[in-house]
């Protein structure tokens, strides 16, 4: 049974089922060409891997949260913070920092300096425009959306685009609240 | 009905004398009011239909909530009865005990509810529903051929929650 | 010490992989998203084959490189060898899994059906899920594929889910 209170998303990390991180980055690879050459329009290829993202948001949010312990995300700073230290450890084994937060606490960024998604990753002049890692956008907006809060995320910086760390920004558009879900009692 | 802290009460049923029967039902809710999942072991009187049964207990949570919350006594900031919450926000009950039976109840911030109900003598069960929460999440959402926000079917999940349900004292 | 990721990583992109498929961009056409699949696992089995070959001799013959499916690559993807291996010593081999990984999540209870469609019998829902799991079958068989290939070996692999959770990979050496 885990401990009640947080943990930090090292101890989380070492104690999950971990895998070779090759088959991972490989398979992400793979995938990527694979949509490339299916769906043709790297536009097309962008929205799709963000969409796939968002479906695994909504699923690894519960794991997320059952194995870290978190019982509230009501304050967006604390649930950016939290997904940044401990979600990208506890899946990645990588830590994120937040940083540039605006005046009202609803917009940051998210720096990554160390990706496994693109170990061994070199993008060809013909993907102009691809956003290989968006599937990582997909990810939070997803995670995000399932404890009540939409936003939109865009990358910033990209380190396959020759910028030294990867950035995506992270922006709270609205919290929704839990509404009774039943029509007038029949 | 009494909340937790009350003082002894009576009649009840007699005392669960050995671990192993004293769960009577779990349901699980996701944060659209879908019962995900229904598990009965021990329900000898049924007046509803199941999908009655389902909208009575989930009312009755959103209810409770939204009232606890209202009668905080520590909080400046509360909203009026029946405005919506964000799951995890304000003060939040976890149980209620009757003569009769005791209801658990967990919420998480994506808006699952685990609630649990068994013999009014049986412990503080956070722990057990967090376990429960971590089944779930094992058995539910990992399979993938689990779509999310669908009903529950997997009998790998009920076998596991049958056996530890068993051992809850 | 390699990298590592957690394994809900590599399970929830597999799943997401196989979903957005066989639901989205060939919703209708079973055979073309199980060939698109398979290709992705093709893939990812010939560059690891690649990397993992890399420092070794040459392979004398077609057990050999079939043991080096069932030890290294199965080892390094699953920390754990095939369990038994079958050859009718005319280019035919079954490796068989006892506890598939991949598969350890999978579960479907034919008793209950939410749909609850008149004409959906408990053996139409057992069908479909059936189709559904070997849906995720369609990688590890492309992986073992794509390793053989790069090892200059032609086949075709299929799996064997008979009796879950073990799962038999069946490979047939062309030529």
């Amino acid at each position: 049974m885990a401990p009640v209170g947080p943990r930090s998303g090292e101890a989380i990390f070492a104690s999950v089922e971990r895998v070779n991180a090759e088959l991972f980055t490989l398979t992400y690879g793979a995938i990527v060409r694979q949509l490339l050459t299916d769906l043709e329009e790297v536009e097309e290829v962008n929205k799709q891997l963000d969409q796939m993202g968002y479906n695994i948001g909504i699923r690894l949010i519960d794991e997320f949260l059952a194995k870290s312990n978190v019982s509230r995300c009501v304050d967006f700073k604390e649930t950016a913070e939290v997904i940044a230290k401990v979600g990208f450890k506890m899946f990645l084994g990588v830590t994120a920092s937040v940083t540039n937060w605006d005046a009202e606490g609803t917009c940051c960024n998210i720096v990554l300096e160390d990706n496994p998604l693109v170990d061994f990753v070199e993008l060809p002049d013909t993907c102009q425009g691809l956003y290989y890692c968006n599937i990582l956008s997909g990810v939070i907006r997803g995670a995000l959306e399932m404890v009540s809060m939409k936003t939109e995320v865009t990358w910033v910086r990209d380190m396959l685009r020759g910028d030294d760390v990867f950035e995506l920004q992270v922006k709270l558009l609205k919290q929704v609240p839990e509404e009774y879900p039943y029509k007038d009692d029949e | 009905m009494q909340f937790f802290g009350g003082s002894e009460i009576s009649p009840s049923p007699p005392a669960p004398t050995a671990a192993g029967n004293n769960a009577h039902m779990m349901y699980v809710f996701n944060r659209n009011g879908v019962c995900l999942l229904y598990r009965e072991w021990n329900r000898p009187l049924w007046t509803l239909n199941a999908q009655q049964d389902h909208k009575l207990m989930f009312g009755l949570l959103f209810s409770l909530k939204s009232l606890t919350a209202k009668m905080d006594p520590t909080s400046a900031e509360k909203g009026n009865l029946g405005v919506p919450q964000l799951p995890g926000q304000g003060c939040s009950f976890h149980g209620f005990r009757t003569n009769t039976y005791k209801l658990s109840f967990m919420e998480t911030p994506s808006g699952i509810k685990i609630i649990l109900v068994t013999h009014p003598k049986t412990g503080d069960l956070r722990e057990s529903l967090k376990y429960i929460y971590n089944l779930y999440v094992e058995y539910v959402v990992k399979n993938p051929l689990y779509t999310p926000g669908s009903p529950v079917r997997s009998d790998l999940f009920n076998t596991t929650l049958d056996q530890y349900v068993r051992g809850i004292g | 010490m390699a990298r590592e990721v957690s394994e809900s990583c590599v399970d929830s992109l597999l799943t997401e992989m196989v979903s957005s498929y066989c639901n989205r961009f060939y919703a209708n056409k079973p055979e073309l998203a199980a060939r698109r699949i398979e290709a992705i696992g093709y893939q990812v089995g010939h560059q690891l084959s690649e990397r993992y070959t890399m420092e070794r001799p040459g392979f004398s013959d077609h057990l050999e490189a079939i043991k080096f499916i069932c030890k290294d690559l199965w080892s390094e993807l699953f920390k754990k060898q095939i369990d038994n291996l079958k050859t009718n010593r005319r280019g035919t081999f079954v490796l068989q899994d006892n506890k598939f990984r991949w598969l350890a999540h999978v579960s479907i209870d034919p008793s209950i059906d939410g749909s609850s469609n008149e004409d959906n019998s408990g053996t139409s829902t057992e069908n479909k899920a059936a189709q559904a799991m070997s849906m995720h079958l369609y990688f590890p068989c492309g992986i073992i594929r794509g390793a053989l290939s790069n090892l200059g070996i032609t086949c075709a692999v299929s799996a064997d889910i008979s009796n879950l959770p073990a799962c038999s990979f069946v490979v047939r050496i062309k030529g």
